[in-house]
């Protein structure tokens, strides 16, 4: 772990309120951009993912309990989201809950879902597998997801692969399966 | 018109588009009882919905900027303090309710309502 986010760690778990407030600043730096990644993850959406995380570091700060035995980046990640992002996400939702036909636990679980192995990987090693599992897929499978992933739309990506836009939807949620059972092989191998 | 009808590889879809567009609430919204109903008793959804998360942290979590990281500490100090405030005022008011009436009795010497009552018969 990084010598700062240590230091700052250790004045966050400081009985003292105004030290820990002190200790906050450098928390944040060393921070932000690793939970705003995590909080992107499952929101996609900046202003919120900055709202969220507001309500998160200010409940570090007021319970920081959990924090007191975390010794690497990856435990930190995983505790910050198990036990202050998870339970904002589902705040936020649940206030919307009223008007949606889903339950509580499907939303929660679409939401805000426990962790798997997937979520606690670096984005670098993400980003290194999911090229490499790209690149086993048939070329138009690879297509439709380069398509989406460059933003363009179902409509989009039919015409490009001249289709409609329902064997578009048909074909990501095929490769998005296929993308999955490879995801398992690497864990696995791993 | 919206679809009202979707099937599950649809609604994944869609899903991913939402996530990606960062509009999940009117997805959610979007979702008819029958729908919720199909996704709930879906695997495949649930297992689809894991890797488009994936996919789309990779593709695009790097490009969510914040333009000023100052003014989101400052925002974060400022709730902090209003916090602090709020604890502190209500230890205040902790310390500052009514003492109970037997510490009230020792000090000015007058009797409770139940005491005088028992008093008088």
């Amino acid at each position: 772990m990084d010598r700062r986010l240590r230091n700052a760690l250790q004045g966050l778990t400081d009985p003292d309120i105004e030290r820990r407030r002190r200790a906050m600043e450098p928390f944040e730096r060393a921070t932000f951009d690793n939970f705003k990644k995590i909080l992107y993850h499952h929101l996609g959406n900046e202003t919120e993912c900055e709202d969220i995380l507001e309500d998160v570091y200010a409940d570090i700060w007021e319970n920081p309990e959990h924090l007191r035995n975390v010794y690497s980046e990856k435990q930190l990640i995983r505790t910050v989201y198990l036990y202050y992002m998870r339970k904002r996400l589902r705040e936020v939702y649940r206030r919307m809950n009223r008007h949606l036909h889903l339950s509580q636990k499907d939303l929660s679980d679409l939401v805000a879902p426990d962790l798997g192995i997937l979520e606690v990987m670096s984005q670098l090693e993400l980003r290194h597998v999911l090229r490499r599992l790209l690149n086993r897929l048939k070329n138009r499978e690879r297509r439709a997801i380069d398509l989406w992933m460059q933003g363009l739309s179902s409509r989009a990506i039919a015409n490009d692969l001249k289709t409609t836009v329902g064997a578009v939807k048909m074909l990501e949620f095929r490769t998005i399966l296929k993308l999955r059972a490879m995801f398992c092989d690497y864990c696995n191998e791993d | 018109m919206p679809d009202t009808n979707r099937q599950i590889q649809e609604m994944l879809v869609d899903f991913a588009d939402a996530l990606r567009d960062g509009c999940i609430p009117a997805y959610l919204k979007s979702l008819t009882r029958e729908e919720a109903q199909r996704i709930a008793s879906s695997d495949d959804f649930w297992n689809a919905a894991q890797v488009v998360r994936v996919i789309n942290s990779v593709g695009f979590a790097d490009k969510a900027v914040t333009p000023n990281l100052s003014l989101f500490l400052s925002r974060v100090d400022a709730k902090i303090a209003s916090r602090l405030k709020k604890t502190k005022s209500l230890s205040k008011n902790k310390h500052s309710i009514h003492p109970p009436s037997y510490f009230r009795k020792k000090a000015g010497g007058t009797l409770t309502k139940t005491e005088r009552n028992d008093k008088s018969l």
